[in-house]
């Protein structure tokens, strides 16, 4: 273990803490996240509502309104890990302070926190609004933290990669949503199944693998994304 | 080298040719569509091949920083594209003949158009920065990152859902399910296209690097 830089994990706790202190401060992600959460909500839930649907057909709706509501609400507030540390000019600091990927890893870790906290509120809301009823509550809660870590991991990476680019807030969407659909697509299948009343097995071992392989690309390649 | 590029062009002649005449078409498929198998599959082979060549010159770029692997893997990106746009077509095609309609959002259809937009999205990366420095090191890096997600597109997005494609070449058996004419044709179409893949790669590459030295000029 690398002395000079303290452990990984206190590394790691100590971004992740030096993030959440800065927004509880701010409060702007995690208010601009929330709000854009409660509004999708309410405008999906006014244009079907509970009962807009013929049963059947409420799982699947259902199911991806949940994954596209939660999506585009992370991409309101994610992005900004990295972009934060360039505008404020902090960036050079903690490039000389901490290694990249550990960097990446407590800002994913943060990222992951505020993903609960828009869950927290968007699952709910989504089943009174919406009646939906989990038939597998264990089944939507493990798909929400399989599908949620991947999402905070991914959008953490992409936010280091995008950071000095033009048009960034335009360049995350275009660029998060093609490396998200396969998480995106299974989370959907995932939350169908457990929807249905069914645990979601093989769905949630797709979005664990997923979580694996992008925690370790983007772990590996922290540091060509948020080089100097 | 230029001796197999004078004979790409009888080669590829004699492939379409004996993919329309040799072969009886499949069963079970209707009229003559199970030939478009010849050109589908060797579409997508292709951009699947280009997208790995880019992941292995990001890679070379990353650790040299010679800009001609960035050139390169650039150019793999642009041709993996053409060659998937022209899966989506031909595997349309397919669909309107065999389940009347151009397009059905079949797993492995919606999987490739994803695929699809996420080399399309190395393009909008590229073009979002300026300094090419650091424009070959983010796309390098997005390029790598592509390729460890690119196999749950391949290989896992289609399986976790029930799918009407037709199982010849990827299936659960792990066997290539043709006859003796089709394997022989098909296999041929493969080696045809990705040999039309390394001559339009070294084409455009080449064509990049003499544009960036003009401009350096």
């Amino acid at each position: 273990m690398d002395q000079a830089h303290g452990s990984v994990l206190d590394a790691v706790l100590a971004i992740a803490l030096k993030d959440a202190t800065a927004e509880l401060r701010r409060r702007t992600a995690v208010v601009a996240v929330l709000f854009f959460a409660a509004t999708a909500l309410a405008l999906v839930s006014f244009a079907i509502g509970p009962f807009g649907l013929p049963p059947d057909d409420r799982p699947p709706v259902q199911a991806a309104l949940l994954w596209i509501i939660l999506f585009f609400a992370a991409a309101t507030g994610l992005p900004r890990a990295f972009a934060h540390e360039e505008e404020t000019g902090t960036a050079l600091a903690l490039r000389k302070t901490l290694p990249a990927g550990r960097v990446l890893a407590g800002k994913a870790l943060f990222n992951f926190v505020l993903f609960l906290a828009i869950a927290a509120v968007t699952v709910p809301g989504f089943a009174v609004l919406l009646e939906a009823r989990a038939g597998s509550a264990a089944g939507l809660a493990a798909t929400v933290l399989a599908g949620g870590y991947g999402l905070a991991v991914v959008s953490t990476f992409l936010s280091a990669l995008s950071a000095r680019a033009g048009q960034r807030h335009v360049l995350f969407v275009l660029i998060a949503f093609p490396l998200l659909s396969p998480l995106l697509l299974t989370a959907i299948q995932a939350t169908l199944e457990a929807l249905r009343g069914g645990f979601p097995g093989t769905p949630l071992r797709v979005l664990i693998a997923y979580d694996g392989a992008a925690s370790c690309g983007a772990y590996l390649l922290a540091s060509v994304a948020w080089e100097e | 080298m230029k001796i197999l590029k004078l004979l790409l062009l009888p080669y590829m002649a004699a492939v379409v040719a004996a993919a329309f005449l040799w072969p009886e078409p499949a069963k079970g498929f209707i009229g003559e569509s199970s030939r478009i198998v010849f050109f589908h599959v060797p579409c997508a082979w292709t951009s699947s091949l280009a997208f790995v060549v880019a992941a292995a010159y990001s890679l070379a770029y990353l650790v040299k920083r010679n800009p001609w692997h960035d050139e390169v893997a650039h150019s793999a990106v642009k041709i993996g594209l053409l060659f998937g746009v022209l899966t989506l077509i031909t595997g349309s095609l397919f669909a309107s003949i065999m389940w009347g309609t151009w397009w059905n959002w079949d797993p492995r259809e919606s999987s490739y158009l994803l695929l699809v937009f996420l080399y399309a999205a190395y393009l909008f990366l590229r073009a979002a920065v300026d300094d090419p420095e650091r424009r070959a090191r983010i796309a390098a890096a997005y390029a790598l990152f592509a390729a460890v997600v690119m196999p749950f597109l391949v290989f896992v997005a289609p399986r976790v859902t029930a799918s009407l494609h037709p199982q010849t070449v990827i299936n659960p058996q792990g066997k290539i399910l043709m006859d003796t004419p089709t394997r022989a044709v098909f296999f041929g179409a493969l080696a045809g296209f990705s040999g039309l893949f390394l001559w339009l790669l070294s084409l455009d590459a080449r064509a990049t690097r003499a544009s960036r030295l003009e401009r350096a000029r």
